[in-house]
C-alpha cells in the first residue's frame, strides 16, 4: 500500500500543498521531506529486494477485461533507477533553493515524483504508458513557466515531440497484447508474437526519440537551453534515462531476438549521435548548448553499450547512466548559473570566471573533466567499461570510441578556456557570482560523488552488476 | 614493501589537498609540507633501491563488470625504479629550489597542490601493474601539467598554452585509450609485464603487436613533445620555470620512453622498434636545428628536450634499452639542472627570457654559470660527464644496427649540434660584455641555500654519474637485448664536439656582429625563420583544427542539423497548417478548423486498434 501512495499521494497532494504554501512558502521544505523519504523508501526497497527476478509489491486495480491491472512489482534494475531519481530529484531541490514562485514550482515537481517512481515500478505497459505520459505534464509546465525566452516554443516542442514517441510505444502496446494477450511485460514471451519486428522497430524508435539518439535528438537541446538550469538538469538525469531504461527493458530484454537481429541498429545509431553532437558542440559557442551536446553525446555511449548485447554491457550503459546524470547535472545548474549571473549565453561574453569565482569555477572544471573522460572520474569509468563491453562484442574496430573523448576534451578544455580562465572580461568583472550555500552544498556533494565513484566505482558495480546477472538473455548470451 | 609503495602512491595525493588546504592559513605551510613529502618519498625510494631483491608487485581489484575486471595493481622492477629515483629525486630539489622561485607569488597553496598531484600522478604511472593503472597516472600528470602551464591563468599566453597542451596531448591519448580495449580484447589482460611475455613468445600475433605498439607509440609521442607534438612542449614554457623542469624537462615528459621501455618486448616483436628510431631520428634533427635559432633560453631548452628525448627514442628504436634508459635518466638531471639555472637567471634578471638581453652574466652569477657549464658540457656530451656516454651508446647502437642512412645521419647531425646550440646559450647569456646595461646592473644574486644548493648537487650529480654508466646500464638490461658499446667512438665525437663548439665560440663571442649580418642575408633568413618556427608545425596544426574540424565538420554538422533534421520536425507545424487550412477549406465553410476532428478520427483509429486487440 506504502507504494500505491507513493506514486499516488504526490499528484493528489500537489495541488493542496500549492494552495496551502503559495501565502505561507515552505513548499520546498515539503518537497525535499518527500524527496529525502522517496529515496529512504527506495533504499530499503533495495535492501529487502529477492536475490533473483522481480520482487512483488502489490497489485491493485484490477480491470480483467483489458488486463489493466497496477502492478507493481522491482527488480534490481528498477530499484536502482529509483535510487538515481530520488538523488536527482533531492539535487534538482536543492539547486532551485531560491527559485521564483516557489509554491508553483516545488508543486509540480512534487506532482513529477508521483508518476516517475509509478513508472519504474509498474510492469504493465498500459500503466507504463499512463506514467509515461503523466510525467510530461509537470515538465511542460517548468519549461513553459519558468524557462528562458522561447521556452513557450521549447516547451511545445518538447511535449509535442516526446508525444510522438510515446504514440509509438502505446500503439507497440497494444500489438503486443494482441498478440500476447497481456499487458505484463514480465509475461511476454517474445517467441509467442506475431509480428515481433514491428514491435521492436516501434518501441525501438519511440525509446530513441526519448534517449535521445540520432537523428530523434533535435527537440533536446532547445528544450534544455529554454528550461531553467535544475530542470535541465532533471531532464538529463531522468527523462534521459527513461528512454535508456525502456531501450534497456523492453527493446532489449523483452524482445532479445529481435534486439539481436538489428543490434548493429542501435550500435550505429549510438555511434552516430557520440560524434554528431560532439562535433555540434564543438562548433556552438552557447554555453548551454555545448552542454546539451555532450549529453547527448554520452547518450551514444549509452546505446554502444547497450548494443553490446550482453552482461557487462548493460552493467556499463547503466553504470554510465549514473555517471551521465551526476556528471551532467554539475554542468547544466553550472551553466545556468553562469548565464543568469552574466545575462549572457555567449561563452565569448564571460572569460576569468576562476578569478571572481573560484569555488564555482572549480566544480565546473571538474564536471567538465568527469564529461571528457579523466581517470579517477565517473566518467572514465564509463566510457572504459563502455569501449571493452563494445570491443569484446561488436570486435576491435570499435575502439574509435576512443577518438570521441578527443571531441569533448576539445569543446571542454575550450568551454574552460573561453570562460573560466583568460582575463576577466567586462561582463565577468561586474558580476557577483555569489549563490545559495545549500545551491553551492548540492553541488559540491555531486562533484565529490562524481570523483569518489571514479576513484571506487567498485561500490556502484557491487549493485549494478546484480541487476543484470539474473538475465541470461538467449541463453548463450553472455 | 608493498605498504612502502601504496605509501609512494597514496600519500602524494593526501598531501596535495592538505599544502591546499593548510596552505590558505599560511604559505610557508604549504611549502613545508611539500619539502618533507618530497624527501620522505626520495628517502622511501632510496629505502627500497638499497633493499630490492624481486620485483615487488601489489594486487588490487579495481572494479568488475559482467564478466570483466578491471584491475590497478603497482608493480616495481629496475625500469620502474630508475624511474622513481628520478621523479622523487628531481621532485624534492624542484620543491626546495620553488622555495624562493615562487616566493612572491600569492598563489602558492594552490601551486604546490599542483605539483604534489603531479608527483603523485607519475609516480602511479612509473609503479602500474597494467595499462589502466598506467593510464590513470597518464591522465593525472597531463592534468596537473595543464593546470600549472596555465598557473597564471589571468594572462592570455598560459592560458592559451595550457589549452595546447592538453589538446595535443590528449590527440595522442586517445590512442592509447584504444589501446587499453585492443590489449583487452587480443591479450585479455591489461598486465604489462604479461603482454610483454605474450608478444615475446608469439601468443599475440605480431600484426597485432604491430597496431597497437603503433597506437601506443603516438600517445608516447604526444606525451613525449616529439615530432609532429612538440608544438605544445614549447608553448609549455609559458608556465613556472620550476613546473618545465620538472614536468616538461625531466619527468613527465620520459614516460612516453618509459611505456615504451616497459613494452619493450612487445615492441620488439611486433617489429615496431624500426618505426620508433625512423619518426625519433627526425625529431632529433628537427629539435636540435630550431634549438640553435631561438632567442629565448626556455625555447631553446626546449627544443633540446625534444631532441634529446628523441635521442632516447633512437636508443630504444634500435633495440637498445639499456642506452636509451641511460640517455632518459642522464637528460633528466642535466635538463633539470639547464632549467633551473635558466630559471636562476631569470629570477635575477626580473623575468627575462630573452638571451640577447644578456651577457658578461657570469661575474654576478657566478655559481649559476658554473652549473649551468656542468649541465652543458654534459648535455653536449663532453666526458667524463654524463651525457656523453648515453649518447655515445645510442650513436654507437645507431651505427651498428644500420637501420639505414638517413635515420644514422639525423641522428648523428642531430646529436651532436646539441654541443653547438647549448654553447650558443651559455656564451649569449653569461660571456662577452653585458648588451643591457640596465639590466645588468639590476641583476640580484640568488639565494645559495635555497637556489644554488640543489643546481650544485644536480650538477655533481651528472658528472658522478657518468662513472657509474656501465652500472646503470647493467641494473637496467635483461641480456637479452643489444649491449651498448660504452666509449666506442670517442675520438669521431669529440672531435665534432670541439669543432662545432670552437664554431659557436668564433661566431657568438668574438664575432658577434658577424652572425646578425648572416641572418640578413635572404636565404639564411629564411632557413632562419623556418628554425625559428618549429619548420612551422604549429601553424599547419593549428590551421588543420581550425579550418578543416571547427570551422568545416563541425559547421557542416551544425549546418546539417539546423537546416535538415530540426527543419523537417518544425516544418510540420507548417505543414499542418496547411493540410487543416485546406482541409477546412473544401469541407465546410462555416468551421474554420478542423484539428479537434482529426485527432478525434487518430483517437477512433487507436480504438478500433484497442478493440481489435481484444478479439
Amino acid at each position: 500500500m506504502i507504494y500505491l501512495l507513493t506514486i499516488f499521494l504526490p499528484m493528489l497532494l500537489a495541488g493542496y500543498i500549492y494552495l496551502f504554501t503559495r501565502r505561507i512558502g515552505g513548499a520546498k521544505y515539503i518537497a525535499l521531506a518527500l524527496f529525502v523519504a522517496l529515496f529512504i523508501e527506495a533504499w530499503l526497497t533495495y535492501t529487502n529486494l529477492l536475490p533473483s527476478g522481480y520482487t512483488m509489491l502489490g497489485s491493485y486495480l484490477d480491470v480483467k477485461r483489458f488486463d489493466f491491472v497496477l502492478t507493481l512489482q522491482v527488480d534490481r534494475f528498477s530499484v536502482i533507477m529509483l535510487l538515481l531519481v530520488s538523488v536527482l530529484l533531492i539535487f534538482v531541490t536543492l539547486t532551485s533553493w531560491s527559485v521564483k514562485h516557489q509554491s508553483a514550482y516545488f508543486s509540480l515537481l512534487i506532482f513529477f515524483a508521483g508518476p516517475i517512481f509509478g513508472l519504474f515500478m509498474s510492469t504493465n505497459l498500459l500503466w507504463f504508458f499512463i506514467f509515461w505520459e503523466l510525467t510530461l505534464i509537470p515538465i511542460y509546465f517548468l519549461i513553459g513557466i519558468w524557462g528562458d525566452k522561447q521556452r513557450i516554443f521549447a516547451a511545445m516542442k518538447f511535449f509535442i515531440y516526446t508525444h510522438l514517441a510515446s504514440m509509438l510505444m502505446l500503439l507497440a502496446f497494444f500489438l503486443l497484447y494482441k498478440q500476447s494477450t497481456t499487458f505484463d511485460m514480465t509475461q511476454i514471451k517474445e517467441g509467442a508474437l506475431t509480428t515481433p519486428a514491428l514491435i521492436w522497430w516501434l518501441l525501438f524508435i519511440a525509446f530513441a526519440i526519448k534517449m535521445p539518439l540520432f537523428p530523434f535528438h533535435t527537440w533536446l537541446p532547445i528544450a534544455h537551453v529554454e528550461a531553467p538550469a535544475p530542470v535541465s538538469s532533471l531532464l538529463a538525469g531522468v527523462l534521459l534515462k527513461m528512454g535508456a531504461y525502456g531501450m534497456i527493458r523492453l527493446v532489449v530484454l523483452m524482445l532479445p531476438h529481435q534486439a539481436q537481429k538489428y543490434d548493429y541498429i542501435i550500435l550505429i545509431l549510438g555511434l552516430a549521435t557520440l560524434f554528431y553532437a560532439a562535433f555540434m558542440a564543438l562548433y556552438t559557442t552557447h554555453i548551454k548548448k555545448m552542454v546539451a551536446y555532450s549529453s547527448i553525446s554520452h547518450m551514444g555511449l549509452v546505446a554502444i553499450a547497450i548494443s553490446a548485447l550482453s552482461f557487462s554491457g548493460l552493467s556499463s550503459a547503466l553504470f554510465e547512466m549514473i555517471g551521465h546524470a551526476l556528471i551532467i547535472s554539475i554542468l547544466f545548474v553550472i551553466a545556468g548559473i553562469f548565464h543568469e549571473k552574466t545575462g549572457s549565453w555567449q561563452m565569448g561574453d564571460m572569460g576569468g570566471i576562476m578569478q571572481k569565482a573560484p569555488y564555482l569555477a572549480t566544480l565546473f572544471v571538474i564536471g567538465g573533466l568527469a564529461a571528457l573522460g579523466l581517470p579517477s572520474t565517473i566518467g572514465f569509468i564509463g566510457e572504459l567499461s563502455v569501449l571493452i563491453s563494445a570491443i569484446m562484442a561488436h570486435g576491435v574496430w570499435l575502439a574509435v570510441i576512443a577518438a570521441a573523448s578527443l571531441l569533448s576534451a576539445g569543446y571542454f578544455i575550450w568551454a574552460f578556456r573561453r570562460v573560466i580562465y583568460g582575463k576577466q572580461s567586462k561582463v565577468v568583472a561586474l558580476t557577483n557570482f555569489a549563490i545559495h550555500p545549500v545551491v553551492f552544498g548540492a553541488l559540491a556533494i555531486f562533484a565529490i560523488l562524481v570523483i569518489a565513484f571514479g576513484i571506487f566505482p567498485q561500490f556502484l558495480f557491487s549493485g549494478i552488476d546484480r541487476a543484470f546477472d539474473t538475465y541470461h538473455l538467449l541463453g548463450g548470451l553472455a | 614493501m608493498s605498504e612502502l609503495i601504496l605509501y609512494l602512491v597514496i600519500s602524494p595525493f593526501a598531501a596535495a589537498l592538505l599544502a591546499y588546504a593548510f596552505g590558505k592559513i599560511d604559505k610557508q605551510i604549504a611549502f613545508w609540507i611539500s619539502e618533507i613529502l618530497t624527501l620522505s618519498l626520495f628517502i622511501a625510494v632510496l629505502y627500497l633501491f638499497f633493499h630490492y631483491t624481486n620485483p615487488i608487485s601489489v594486487d588490487i581489484n579495481w572494479f568488475k563488470f559482467g564478466h570483466f575486471s578491471i584491475p590497478i595493481g603497482l608493480y616495481i622492477d629496475h625500469l620502474s625504479m630508475v624511474m622513481l629515483l628520478i621523479v622523487s629525486g628531481l621532485g624534492f630539489l624542484d620543491i626546495h629550489y620553488s622555495h624562493d622561485y615562487m616566493a612572491e607569488d600569492p598563489h602558492q597553496p594552490r601551486y604546490y597542490g599542483y605539483m604534489l598531484f603531479f608527483i603523485g600522478g607519475m609516480i602511479l604511472l612509473v609503479s602500474a601493474k597494467q595499462l589502466s593503472g598506467l593510464f590513470t597516472g597518464w591522465e593525472l600528470m597531463g592534468l596537473a601539467s595543464y593546470l600549472l602551464i596555465s598557473f597564471w591563468h589571468e594572462q592570455k599566453a598560459p592560458a592559451d598554452s595550457g589549452v595546447s597542451a592538453f589538446l595535443y596531448t590528449k590527440a595522442g591519448d586517445i590512442f592509447l585509450f584504444a589501446s587499453l580495449g585492443l590489449l583487452f580484447y587480443y591479450a585479455g589482460t591489461l598486465n604489462m609485464v604479461t603482454i610483454d611475455h605474450l608478444a615475446t613468445s608469439g601468443k599475440i600475433s605480431s600484426h597485432v603487436s604491430f597496431v597497437v605498439a603503433i597506437f601506443i607509440l603516438i600517445a608516447a609521442l604526444g606525451k613525449s613533445g616529439q615530432f609532429p607534438f612538440f608544438p605544445w612542449l614549447l608553448r609549455a614554457m609559458e608556465g613556472p620555470t620550476t613546473v618545465s623542469a620538472l614536468i616538461h624537462g625531466a619527468t613527465m615528459v620520459n614516460s612516453g620512453i618509459y611505456i615504451v621501455a616497459r613494452l619493450f618486448g612487445f615492441y620488439a616483436a611486433g617489429d615496431a622498434l624500426i618505426v620508433v628510431a625512423s619518426i625519433a631520428a627526425l625529431g632529433v634533427f628537427v629539435g636540435a636545428t630550431s634549438a640553435l635559432v631561438q632567442s629565448e633560453m626556455k625555447r631553446v631548452l626546449a627544443y633540446s628536450t625534444m631532441s634529446h628525448l628523441a635521442l632516447a627514442f633512437v636508443g630504444l628504436g634500435v633495440g637498445s634499452l639499456a642506452a636509451g634508459m641511460m640517455h632518459l635518466s642522464n637528460h633528466a638531471i642535466f635538463k633539470a639542472l639547464l632549467f633551473l639555472g635558466a630559471g636562476a637567471v631569470m629570477l635575477s634578471t626580473n623575468d627575462t627570457k630573452d638571451m640577447w638581453r644578456f651577457g658578461g652574466l657570469k661575474k654576478p652569477l657566478f655559481l649559476v654559470a658554473i652549473f649551468m657549464a656542468m649541465g652543458a658540457l654534459s648535455l653536449g656530451g663532453i666526458p667524463p660527464f654524463s651525457g656523453y656516454f648515453s649518447k655515445d651508446a645510442i650513436f654507437a647502437t645507431t651505427i651498428a644496427t644500420n637501420h639505414g642512412d638517413i635515420i644514422t645521419a639525423l641522428t648523428l647531425i642531430g646529436g651532436l649540434l646539441s654541443i653547438a646550440y647549448i654553447t650558443r646559450m651559455w656564451i649569449l647569456i653569461f660571456a662577452g660584455k653585458p648588451r643591457d646595461i640596465e639590466l645588468f646592473n639590476a641583476v640580484k644574486t640568488p639565494s645559495k641555500f635555497w637556489i644554488s644548493l640543489p643546481l650544485g648537487i644536480m650538477a655533481v650529480a651528472t658528472l658522478v654519474l657518468g662513472f657509474f654508466q656501465k652500472d646503470l646500464a647493467d641494473y637496467i638490461i635483461s641480456a637479452k637485448y643489444i649491449e651498448p658499446h660504452i666509449t666506442h667512438m670517442m675520438p669521431v665525437i669529440l672531435g665534432a664536439i670541439i669543432s662545432l663548439a670552437g664554431i659557436m665560440y668564433y661566431f657568438y663571442y668574438l664575432r658577434l656582429d658577424l652572425v646578425k649580418k648572416l641572418i640578413a642575408q635572404p636565404l639564411i633568413k629564411s632557413i632562419h625563420n623556418i628554425l625559428l618556427n618549429g619548420y612551422y608545425v604549429e601553424r599547419f596544426i593549428t590551421w588543420f583544427t581550425h579550418n578543416i574540424m571547427v570551422d568545416f565538420l563541425a559547421k557542416v554538422v551544425t549546418y546539417i542539423d539546423i537546416h535538415l533534421l530540426d527543419a523537417v520536425i518544425d516544418g510540420t507545424n507548417d505543414a499542418s497548417h496547411v493540410v487543416f487550412n485546406r482541409l477546412s477549406k473544401t469541407n465546410t465553410k462555416k468551421s474554420g478548423d478542423y484539428t479537434g476532428g482529426v485527432i478525434f478520427l487518430v483517437g477512433l483509429v487507436i480504438l478500433t486498434v484497442m478493440i481489435g486487440a481484444r478479439a
